[in-house]
């Protein structure tokens, strides 16, 4: 009885059924450990850790947060961020747990985070604010109610840089122009003279310009603090060095969450730092933004054109047959084949021919004749078009056959079924179609970086300089930002928190645009179920 | 109703459909018609070279009076050295200015052999055996409104007086290396054999002169001197007999005769160095061009022996003259009844044949122009297209022996910091690397995403379905480079400081399974276990998982140290040779398994569940068990769909960029080792094309490498495609 039994329970394959399920634990198992590995590293980063002073057995301290600990066959060891770049020339630190002899937290351990050479840690011992007033007090409340008073200071200094700026494309404009009257063979005095005045009056104004902001920036730059780090070297730093000062060992969880706050604005709206390693994302999310919104201008009326020529007016046979299995195949070429072919067609083919019948002034200095976000955006509207396609395809064959007829029973013509009954009933599965062609678009680098994305752009492709949309400008993108920042970047190990930001911000953009494309689709299933 | 309303209302109808039938079909033309623009790119590489002639200019005199003849590289300007020692300039456009220098300075010597010493510089061997160097220039010059003229000019840059020896000197080369002030003369004299004279001039800090000169003498061998050619270092020097027979001399510090080789069996007629003086072109008698190079003949010796490397197309007659190009590794050569043939030494390639008789043959600087003089004394401008000669289907393709190698090779090398350097453009590391990446990746997702599906879609109850669908949909969104970021980034070092633990997993996670369904089956005989509800036993199975994982985590290091001496890289290098990369394909088939889980999971879950039920419920009613149901009804009329889904992954993980860019290392090896990387076709491209110049051949191989792509990914997409349309009007019938 009992090896019956037994024999039953394999002859019926239940291990099998459990193998099955292992199977799909496993494929939870993986998803879950890549989401949790990036949730728990991206959202950690802007949280100010406590800062612990280390003083070693041979005498030696650190300052500085603990960021992994790892077991070696000597020991466990500690990696900690010290940072002062600028002191010690490496941000980071291994220490053995066994040779510490002293651990504490101090209190008025400061961490300023600069424009130049990453963090700073250490205590500030003394202020020298030759052009500021500010009321006398304890140094940590004098030395936050400067960095305040400097603020409007700061904010001077940018504004005369912006209208060095516009200065300054006034004057490339004027350099375009005349460059325009030479291509042309216009060397007529009377036409060029007054655009050299202007272009000298202009240069004019900009040096003054130059010289205000240089004084401006001098005295600013005496208002110094004076730190002492670990090991007690004196480190003196000017305060427009600083872009934020706190002791993260004295805050509540309030002020924490506080400053967690204004480093999540920073990252949306600011510029990157440090060759991109600190500071925002904002050139990096604006790109990839007005990226895919060029690719669905140029992508979604084609796509839904010809899903709805296949669908409704195509004859069913065996050409129509074929445009549709190659239509799906387009959706399956890989991307990189896609960008090779953006590169030949835009970049080196209609860019180039644009540019010599267009712009042969500025030659051989490419105008279209190089990547950029025109460029990128088609290329990624090819990839994206069949995607469309066949979702339209599938939401109006998803229609039942009755509908049509019945509006043709009462009289109206194709278009007018077309327009009043099938489209609108079809656009919730275009609209997944769209959103999935969108979270494609987001998620694709490899076309990008051979069309036209840029590690660093100097300008972004929309500004208040006429004609507006620049889209021949290179652009800066998310996905890139990730690629280049973890693998091109020269301190790959301090660059890493700012890679985890990036991946999670654009891993939640492209999640929550396809839970989206899902829950629209399911409702429509649903919505169908009842008309059926 | 109004009829004019209706009428207008069929009017736009029509239009509608006319406008959209149009648009529809110029969208989908357009997207199909893109690839064929890529194919086209890659067409350049296999057309023929041709030649297309511009001027003919007859000659005064004899032809055979004419020793030299040269063009510029824009091809406006010819010149002519006579034996006389006379430079004529002959403009070829209207405007342009013909000029004349009397290299000879008026006496009334003769040349006896004129020698091309390096692009745009010759040497003249007078009679009485002294040596003028000549530079020939053309400076292109500019006026205000930007038109280009070229303007020839010659110098004689140094004389050099006849040495004193007793035997005349039957021909001279000459080498010099401005940067370390050296001029050398290496003779063959009229008794068969060689003078060597060497000049150092160095100047101090003062700016004083120091001259040092040296000469040596290789006595005659046994066979006569039929042709001798000398590297641009001066370093070797090679010589071939009227015997058939290869001489090698190292003539740096001292002469060494380093190799004699009897290489024919009829007389050696021309040699010449190829480009970059790594192999030497050596014509027959009878015709034949081969090409040698010093190769080790085993691992462990140093020295280099001669060996025939490349056979190119012979000739009807005696090679008379090889020329390099001075470009890229080919070769122009004319034989004894004036046919010219230009031929590429790396691809072997037979570009062109040229029917003389053509007694002088030169090309331009930059290789887009060539110049003849055939017998009857008229000169021959000719334009040269030949854009890619060093592609041919066996470099693409096959193994190639490369210059500095030991033998021949599948390479990738598409550029270095030299000139002279040989491209190698071979795609078969590059199709293996992806192959290699896909093959790994399909083992580890196949079966995971198959039985996955499986289970949902049969064994787990329908919410569970609702849930877990669009899970793995939302997996599939996650970009690549999200990915590729985490496995090449935080994957790869853990992967590499638990490696054991890794193996051992292999080994500990089935173990643990296994031990977990017999307890599950002890475990039947108790009410408690048989109560609980079928449908979640991947939860439960879960922490078994989890837990097999930890252990071979624990157990990692112990048996690290135990097995494999406490390092796994080292002993892996010591006992197989194969080293551990940090990027291997174990990194790879997560990742591109991560990528392609979902594509097939969803596909294969589409097909099993859209069997039709009642042929589940009659396999039930039969008695048969779920596993049963699923393995013999189930999965036989899926498995179609399932093979649909397996193909369309496997075309993602083929032309997946960004993981392989991030996580593979990028280079291109053929190592089947499990522990190292590769480089794939995509990632070739993505690597290489910012770095490569619009239409050169390295632009053009890369996109032959997307073609490939693109081929291949076709192929299995559509038949991926008609597989499961054929699936859907199957079902349809139920």
């Amino acid at each position: 009885m009992k090896k019956i039994v037994k024999n039953k329970y394999w002859r019926d394959g239940e291990p099998f059924v459990w193998g099955s399920a292992a199977a799909l634990s496993l494929i939870l198992i993986l998803t879950f450990s890549l989401l949790i590995v990036i949730f728990k590293n991206g959202i950690a980063v802007y949280w100010p850790s406590p800062q612990l002073l280390f003083e070693m057995e041979d005498g030696s301290s650190y300052l500085g947060e603990v960021v992994q600990d790892e077991e070696q066959p000597t020991g466990l060891r500690h990696q900690l961020k010290i940072a002062n770049r600028d002191l010690y020339g490496l941000d980071f630190t291994w220490i053995d747990a066994a040779d510490i002899k002293n651990k504490s937290r101090p209190e008025g351990a400061v961490v300023l985070e600069r424009y130049g050479y990453g963090n700073f840690h250490g205590f500030l011992s003394a202020l020298n604010l030759p052009s500021l007033v500010v009321d006398h007090g304890p140094p940590w409340p004098r030395f936050q109610a400067a960095l305040a008073a400097l603020g409007p200071e700061i904010a001077k200094v940018k504004e005369s840089k912006g209208e060095l700026r516009a200065l300054n494309h006034r004057i490339v404009g004027l350099d375009k122009k005349i460059a325009q009257y030479h291509h042309r063979g216009d060397d007529d005095p009377a036409t060029l003279l007054p655009l050299q005045d202007e272009k000298g009056l202009l240069h004019h104004e900009f040096d003054r310009l130059v010289a205000d902001l240089e004084a401006l920036e001098t005295t600013l730059h005496q208002n110094t603090a004076l730190f002492t780090d670990a090991t007690g070297r004196q480190q003196s730093i000017a305060l427009t060095a600083i872009v934020r000062a706190y002791q993260p060992n004295a805050m509540s969880v309030f002020a924490k969450t506080g400053l967690y706050l204004s480093k999540l604005w920073e990252l949306f709206f600011a510029e990157p730092r440090e060759s991109n390693t600190e500071g925002g994302l904002f050139p990096a999310i604006f790109g990839t933004i007005m990226l895919i919104f060029i690719m669905s201008i140029f992508s979604f009326p084609l796509g839904v054109l010809s899903g709805i020529y296949l669908r409704e007016y195509a004859k069913e046979g065996f050409l129509v047959r074929l445009v549709r299995i190659a239509v799906n195949n387009l959706a399956g070429i890989p991307s990189i084949v896609y960008g090779i072919f953006g590169l030949a067609f835009f970049v080196y083919g209609i860019g180039s021919s644009i540019d010599q019948a267009f712009f042969p002034e500025y030659l051989p200095t490419p105008t279209f004749g190089t990547g950029g976000i025109l460029w990128a955006s088609l290329t990624l509207g090819l990839l994206t078009v069949p995607v469309v396609i066949v979702s339209t395809e599938e939401a109006l064959g998803a229609i039942p056959s009755g509908l049509r007829e019945s509006s043709y029973a009462l009289g109206a013509t194709k278009f007018q079924t077309l327009v009043r009954i099938l489209l609108p009933m079809a656009s919730p599965g275009i609209m997944t179609g769209f959103i999935l062609a969108m979270a494609r678009a987001a998620g694709e680098v490899a076309p990008l970086m051979i069309t036209g994305v840029v590690k660093l752009a100097p300008s972004l492709p929309l500004d208040g300089n006429f004609p507006f949309f620049h889209l021949d400008r290179k652009f800066m993108h998310l996905g890139f930002h990730i690629y280049d920042i973890g693998f091109q970047s020269p301190n790959v190990e301090a660059a890493k928190p700012m890679v985890f930001v990036s991946t999670l911000l654009l891993l939640g953009i492209v999640v929550l645009m396809t839970s989206s494309a899902i829950i629209l689709r399911n409702k429509m299933k649903k919505k169908y179920a009842i008309t059926h | 109703m109004d009829p004019r309303s209706l009428r207008r209302n069929k009017q736009f109808d029509t239009l509608a459909r006319y406008v959209i039938t149009v648009g529809g079909i110029a969208v989908i033309f357009s997207v199909i018609a893109i690839l064929f623009l890529i194919v086209k790119v890659t067409l350049p590489l296999f057309k023929p070279s041709s030649v297309e002639e511009l001027y003919t200019l007859p000659q005064q005199g004899q032809a055979e009076n004419i020793l030299a003849i040269g063009l510029d590289d824009y091809q406006e300007n010819i010149f002519t050295i006579n034996r006389q020692g006379h430079l004529h300039f002959q403009a070829l456009r209207e405007d342009g200015q013909d000029a004349f220098v009397d290299l000879s300075s008026g006496s009334a010597k003769l040349v006896r052999h004129l020698a091309t010493v390096e692009p745009g510089l010759f040497s003249l061997l007078w009679e009485d055996g002294g040596v003028s160097l000549v530079a020939i220039d053309f400076r292109p010059q500019f006026d205000q409104h930007g038109k280009r003229t070229i303007v020839p000019g010659a110098e004689i840059i140094e004389e050099l007086p006849p040495p004193g020896t007793s035997s005349a000197i039957t021909s001279t080369l000459i080498r010099q290396d401005e940067e370390e002030g050296l001029l050398m003369r290496v003779n063959l004299h009229d008794d068969n054999g060689f003078s060597i004279w060497r000049r150092f001039k160095t100047e101090d800090l003062f700016g004083d002169e120091t001259v040092e000169e040296s000469s040596n003498v290789i006595a005659p061998p046994f066979e006569k001197m039929s042709a001798f050619a000398l590297t641009i270092d001066g370093q070797t020097l090679f010589a071939g007999t009227a015997g058939g027979t290869l001489l090698r001399w190292d003539i740096g510090e001292e002469i060494v005769l380093t190799d004699t080789i009897p290489a024919f069996k009829e007389a050696i007629t021309a040699m010449t160095m190829v480009f970059g003086s790594q192999s030497l072109a050596v014509g027959t008698e009878s015709g034949t061009l081969s090409t040698w190079m010093g190769v080790r003949d085993s691992n462990v010796s140093e020295t280099k022996k001669l060996r025939k490397i490349h056979d190119l197309k012979s000739h009807g007659g005696a090679v008379s003259t090889i020329l390099a190009s001075q470009r890229d590794k080919s070769l122009v050569s004319l034989d004894s009844q004036g046919a010219l043939h230009l031929d590429h030494m790396t691809s072997e390639r037979h570009l062109l044949s040229l029917q003389g008789p053509h007694l002088l043959v030169a090309k331009s600087g930059r290789g887009s122009g060539m110049v003849t003089l055939d017998q009857g004394g008229v000169l021959r401008v000719h334009a040269l297209h030949n854009p890619h000669p060093e592609v041919s289907l066996r470099t693409l393709f096959g193994k190639v022996w490369y210059e500095n190698y030991d033998s021949p090779e599948y390479a990738w090398q598409s550029s270095s910091a030299s000139d002279d350097f040989e491209a190698k453009f071979s795609i078969t590391p590059l199709l293996f690397g992806t192959i290699k990446g896909t093959l790994y990746a399909m083992i580890f997702a196949l079966p995971l995403a198959t039985f996955g599906a499986v289970y949902v879609s049969h064994f787990a109850p329908p919410h569970l379905q609702r849930i877990i669908k669009p899970l793995v949909e939302v997996m599939a969104s996650v970009p690549t480079v999200v990915i590729g970021f985490l496995i090449a980034l935080v994957l790869a070092p853990f992967i590499e400081a638990q490696i054991v633990a890794l193996l051992l997993s292999f080994l500990f996670l089935p173990g643990g399974f296994l031990l977990f369904v017999l307890c599950w089956q002890y475990g039947q005989r108790f009410t408690v276990v048989r109560q609980l509800r079928p449908g979640y036993e991947f939860i439960m199975v879960l922490p078994v998982l989890v837990g097999s994982a930890y252990l071979a985590y624990l157990f990692g290091p112990l048996v690290e140290n135990l097995l494999f001496d406490g390092n796994f890289s080292q002993f892996l290098f010591q006992n197989t040779g194969s080293r551990y990369d940090q990027r291997n394909c174990i990194i790879i088939a997560f990742g591109l398994g991560f990528t392609v889980i979902p594509i097939i999971f969803s596909i294969a879950e589409d097909s099993l569940s859209n069997v039709p039920p009642n042929l589940t419920a009659a396999s039930m009613a039969l008695g048969a068990s779920r596993w049963q149901t699923v393995w013999r009804v189930v999965l036989p009329s899926a498995s179609p769909g399932i093979f649909a889904g397996g193909m369309i992954g496997l075309g993602r993980a083929v032309g997946e960029t960004m993981i392989v860019l991030m996580a593979t290392g990028n280079t291109p090896i053929m190592d089947l080792s499990i522990f190292n990387g590769m480089r794939t076709l995509s990632a070739n491209i993505a690597v290489e094309i910012p770095e490569a110049p619009v239409d050169s051949t390295l632009y053009r191989v890369l996109f032959l490498c997307a073609v490939l792509l693109f081929v291949m990914t076709f192929i299995v997409n559509t038949g991926a495609e008609l597989i499961r349309e054929r699936l859907r009007k199957k079902y349809a019938q139920y």
